[in-house]
This record gives structure tokens, C-alpha cells and sequence, in this order.
């Protein structure tokens, strides 16, 4: 503005247009803008919607009124919502810890020295890559009850008499133990190949510092492998519980939360309720209930993270 | 024997744990610490889908009969069922739809996760870092809390039952993610090439596609095809919001089309499930090291 211009508009124009290109803040607005849009319209909105809709009686096609914490009384006495959640702890629970089991032993066979590493590797990570609801559907015809070929193949090796069949999904415990499976199937990969990365990163010349000084292999993985990889190990199991405590297409296609709702996860109970029987509020009172469990995930990963930082020393990265 | 005698007594007291150390092992032990889990690990993630290929070949005599012949083989291969599924329902269809909704909502994504990624690692307004680890938060709100409320936001705006819904809402899932990803490769980009450009009068724009976007493509294949695989994936949102058969995606369409209980339909439900599975497994065997990157990327960030 301080300089002279032959007319006052376009040093105007000029001005907010320079201003618009050289400030920082008004760029990175710009460059924001797509991705800022679609994260407040589709993701923080619907967040706060959710938690709103939580304390109304929405139901299909009927805009709800303010109830309070009726839903949530509604479901505190609920025996199914309960069931839900017992199940979803189960199957979290139990699914993480043999993912994580299997998967950090795989991540250890496979930083091994051995030939056809990257075809081994490529091939491990195809149940990630193939569509959940794909290889569930393939679950569900290996789970069938006349025609499945486990029992076929249990009754061949004489593990189960010949005109036994087993119930695979129609039983609750077994019903449970099946989806499970499919979970941990499809979960090992992801750990493991995540986990492979992190080994990858280890000095090698720690091992064998160790090595010399007489370490054995338990010491190695005790004292070395094991402090360095935490950080990525609390990531990796963060989003692995977080995935499979939200899971919902794999129980509904295997099970529907039957038999008996006792595969029912909170995420299947919620579908149910809000889309199927049209209790929108009800529904995102169970989807609701789920936040506090995620946030302890949450926490569980920044404390993860904020010991990297103190192994590491700042300026890491 | 001998051979193993010898490497025992080299190996007393050393521990061959990683590669280099390797060739302390006996063949044997080798065979039972290495192969033999590796081997057992690998052939029960691969038999599903062995499983899902022969049944979606095998005549239908064979599916229901597991006395006659052994289940695990079949001799007469027929394609009946891959013809009924393309040729007598809606499959080429909802082919078609997962793949439009997975390129245009991957594309959108990416637009908006560059843009937004370059922000907040190089122009670094104020407040940036702060963004950032909000866009990581975002990353773990999972659909199943959010596809009750966003149906009746998807209803409001008019988009029910149109594959816009999901074009719309799946850059949700994706645009935390990349941008999470492209952030890591930007810092990797020296600050002086854009510095060098700034003085010689580039604007942001030029710089952005001049120089960043050319420098970080390995970056921007791998969160293309992970935001791709991502969408291909999904499978609530669609379930919630889709109805009409013809604008269904395949994963719905398997698990909601196929299924009247009818016995015979199985050779079709593994045929669907195998050729829905198909163009992923195809891209993903040319980019695995793309792939690899994009899943340690987000987590070692």
C-alpha cells in the first residue's frame, strides 16, 4: 500500500491476492481446505451427530426429540447389550493376543536369513490384501455344518467319529471360537509384516556386541529385540485392537450375532438396532458407548509413543 | 552327523539368532526351528483361498458329495459357475460400481491429502503440528461409530442409494491415512530444492507440482493402491447406504445377493468371492514393495 499505484482498486485487489500467495497462514488454509472439508462435513460432524442422536429417540425417517440418558438406561438393563459387550471384550481380548503372538514369532521366522524371503513375505500378506467379507465368505463355506471340510478333514484323521458333524457356527462356544479364528487369520499378516519392518530396523551390530560378550538367544530377544521394538509393537496392537474391537464385517457375515446373540459385537449390535429395527437412537447409543474404549486404546498407544521418545532422545526422526 | 557334531561344538555357547549367524544351524534344526512353522503359518493362510478356488470350479455333484472322491481335488473342472455369475446376475455390475467408487474416491483423497500434507509439513502455518496430530486422531475414529449418523447426514444430502454416498464418505477413511504418509515422504524432500525455487519466483502451486509431487511418486503409488485396497474393502458404509441392486458394490452384493440358501449357489458365492478379489491380488503382486511401505510407513511414523 505504500507505494504509489496508478489507481487505489487494483492495489486493492493486488494487496489481497499478495497477501493470499505469501502468508503462510492464508496458504496452508488453501492447501487445507479439500481435505479440512471433507473430515468436518463427513468425520467431526457426524462424531458430534452420533453423540447427539445418542440422547434422542431418532427412529427411521422421524427426526428425534431430546430424551436424556433414556437410551442408556434403557440399554444399562439390556441383558443383549451387556451380552455385546462381554463378546466384544472377548474377542478383542483374545484375538489381539494370539495375533500378537503369532505374529511377532512370524516377524522373528521371517527376519531370518533364508531363500525366496520376498516371495514368503508377499505371500503372508494376502489375506490383508484380499477383501475381509471376500475371505469371510470363504470362512463361512469352510464353517458350513453338512458340507465343511474341516470336519471332513477331522473325520478322515479320526480326530471326531465318521458321522459326527460339528457345529461350527450354530454353537455358541463354538460359534465364538470360529469367528475368532477368521479374525486371527486375517489379523496375523498385518502384525506380523508391521512387526518384520521394525525388526528390520534393529542395529545389527547390537546382536552381536551380545553375541560376544556370551548372550544367549532368549537374552537377545529379552534385552534387544524386544526394548527396541516396543514403540512400534504399541502402535501396531493399537490399531489391531482398535480394528477388531470395531469389527463388523466378518461377524456379519459368519454369524449375524447368532447363535443366541453370542457373537454379537457392540458394532453388530448397533447395525441391528439403528438400521435393521430403525432405532437410530438407540443404535448410536450403543456406537457411543464404544468411544470410551476406544480412547483407552488411544491412550495406550500415546504412552507407546511417548516412550520412544524418551529411548530415543529428541530430535529423532 | 558329522557335519552337525562339528557346528554344535562351534555354536556351544553362541547364539545364531540373526542373519549371518544363520549358518551355525544344522540342516535339521533348521527344518524344524524354521521351515516346518513357516510352512504350517503359510498353509493356513493360503487354504481359504485354495478352498474358494476349487469350489468355485468344481461341478456341483462334487460340492455336496465329500464320500465319492476326495473333497480337496477335483477332476472335472467346469466354468458353469463363473459363467452364471457373470453372465446371469448382476456381477459385471457391481464390478463396475467398486471400481468407480474406489478410483474416484481414492482420487478425491489424494487431491485432498497432498494438499493438506504440504500444508502441514512445509508451509507450516500456524497451528500445523497441531493439525497434525489431530489428522492422526481422525485415522483411529472407526466407521463402525460413525455410519449411524452419517446415514442420516448421506439422507439429508440427498445421496442415499447413490454411489456418491460412498464416493463421499470413504475419503474419510482414507485422507488421514495418506495424508499421515505423504507428511513422511515430504520431510524427506531437502528443504533447499524448494528454498532454491522460491527465490527464483516459483509460487506454491509450481512448487507443489513442479517439484514435490515428481520427487515423492513412490509415496503417492503406495497411498493410491493402500487407499484403493482400502476402498475395495469397505464394507459397512455400503451395506448402510446402498439398496438398489445395481448400485451395490461386491462385497454387499456377495453377502446379500447370493445368500437364499441355496445349496448349489456356492460354486457362484466363491466364484464372486474369488474374481472380487482378483483385481487386488493382481495389483498388489505388482506393487508389494508399495504396499509394504505404506503399511510400516503409517506405523512407524
Amino acid at each position: 500500500m505504500t507505494e504509489s499505484s496508478p489507481t487505489a482498486a487494483t492495489s486493492e485487489t493486488r494487496f489481497s491476492w499478495e497477501r493470499l500467495r505469501t502468508n503462510r497462514n492464508w496458504l496452508g488454509f488453501l492447501f487445507m481446505i479439500p481435505a479440512a472439508g471433507f473430515l468436518i462435513v463427513f468425520l467431526a460432524y457426524p462424531l458430534g451427530l452420533g453423540v447427539w442422536m445418542s440422547f434422542t429417540d431418532t427412529r427411521i425417517g422421524r427426526a428425534g426429540q431430546w430424551i436424556g440418558l433414556e437410551n442408556y438406561i434403557w440399554l444399562w438393563d439390556d441383558g443383549v447389550f451387556w451380552l455385546s459387550v462381554f463378546n466384544t471384550l472377548l474377542y478383542t481380548i483374545v484375538a489381539s493376543t494370539i495375533k500378537f503372538g503369532i505374529g511377532l514369532y512370524l516377524a522373528l521366522l521371517l527376519n531370518r536369513k533364508m531363500p525366496f524371503k520376498a516371495i514368503i513375505r508377499a505371500v503372508i500378506l494376502i489375506p490383508f490384501i484380499v477383501p475381509t467379507v471376500l475371505s469371510a465368505v470363504a470362512f463361512w463355506w469352510i464353517f458350513d455344518t453338512q458340507f465343511s471340510i474341516l470336519t471332513w478333514m477331522m473325520q478322515r484323521v479320526g480326530f471326531i467319529p465318521e458321522d459326527f458333524y460339528v457345529n461350527w457356527l450354530g454353537d455358541a462356544t463354538m460359534a465364538r471360537g470360529s469367528v475368532i479364528f477368521a479374525n486371527i487369520w486375517r489379523g496375523v499378516p498385518f502384525v506380523a509384516i508391521t512387526l518384520l519392518a521394525g525388526l528390520q530396523t534393529v542395529p545389527v551390530s547390537l546382536y552381536e556386541a551380545a553375541v560376544i560378550d556370551g548372550a544367549t538367544r532368549w537374552q537377545l530377544f529379552r534385552h534387544i529385540t524386544y526394548p527396541l521394538l516396543t514403540p512400534i509393537i504399541a502402535v501396531v496392537m493399537t490399531f489391531s485392537v482398535l480394528f477388531t474391537f470395531t469389527d463388523f464385517q466378518l461377524i456379519w457375515v459368519l454369524t449375524r450375532g447368532g447363535p443366541f446373540n453370542t457373537t454379537h459385537l457392540m458394532a453388530t449390535l448397533s447395525y441391528q438396532r439403528a438400521i435393521l429395527g430403525g432405532y437410530l437412537g438407540e443404535g448410536a447409543a450403543i456406537a457411543t458407548a464404544m468411544i470410551p474404549f476406544l480412547l483407552a486404546a488411544i491412550m495406550f498407544s500415546w504412552f507407546g509413543l511417548q516412550r520412544r521418545k524418551w529411548q530415543h532422545g529428541e530430535g529423532d526422526d | 552327523m558329522t557335519d552337525a557334531a562339528q557346528s554344535s561344538t562351534q555354536s556351544s555357547g553362541q547364539a545364531d539368532f540373526r542373519e549371518g549367524m544363520d549358518y551355525l544351524e544344522t540342516r535339521r534344526q533348521r527344518l524344524v526351528n524354521l521351515w516346518l512353522p513357516l510352512g504350517i503359518i503359510v498353509l493356513v493362510l493360503l487354504f481359504p483361498f485354495y478352498w474358494m478356488a476349487l469350489t468355485s470350479i468344481k461341478p456341483d455333484v462334487e460340492l455336496i458329495d465329500l464320500e465319492t472322491t476326495s473333497p480337496l481335488w477335483t477332476w472335472n473342472p467346469t466354468f458353469k459357475h463363473i459363467r452364471i455369475l457373470l453372465f446371469e446376475t448382476a456381477y459385471p455390475t457391481w464390478l463396475w460400481n467398486t471400481m468407480m467408487v474406489a478410483v474416484a474416491a481414492t482420487t478425491l483423497s489424494m487431491i485432498a491429502s497432498v494438499g493438506a500434507a504440504y500444508a502441514i509439513v512445509r508451509i507450516k502455518y500456524r497451528g500445523a503440528s497441531w493439525i497434525g496430530g489431530s489428522i492422526f486422531l481422525a485415522y483411529l475414529v472407526p466407521p463402525s461409530i460413525l455410519f449411524i449418523p452419517l446415514a442420516t447426514i448421506i439422507t439429508k444430502f440427498g445421496l442415499f442409494d447413490s454411489p456418491m454416498a460412498l464416493i463421499l464418505t470413504y475419503p474419510t477413511i482414507l485422507i488421514p491415512f495418506s495424508t499421515w504418509l505423504l507428511m513422511g515422504y515430504f520431510k524427506t524432500i531437502p528443504f533447499e530444492l524448494e528454498e532454491c525455487a522460491l527465490i527464483d519466483g516459483a509460487t506454491r502451486w509450481q512448487i507443489l507440482t513442479k517439484i514435490i509431487l515428481p520427487l515423492a511418486v513412490p509415496g503417492l503409488i503406495s497411498a493410491f493402491i493402500f487407499g484403493f485396497t482400502l476402498c475395495w474393502n469397505e464394507f459397512i458404509y455400503a451395506l448402510t447406504f446402498i439398496s438398489n441392486i445395481n448400485n451395490k458394490t461386491v462385497p454387499v452384493a456377495i453377502v446379500t445377493n447370493f445368500t437364499d440358501g441355496d445349496i448349489y449357489r456356492w460354486g457362484s458365492i466363491m466364484a464372486g468371492a474369488l474374481i472380487g478379489s482378483m483385481p487386488l491380488v493382481i495389483l498388489y503382486a505388482f506393487f508389494v514393495e508399495h504396499y509394504v511401505a505404506a503399511m510400516s510407513g503409517a506405523v512407524k511414523e
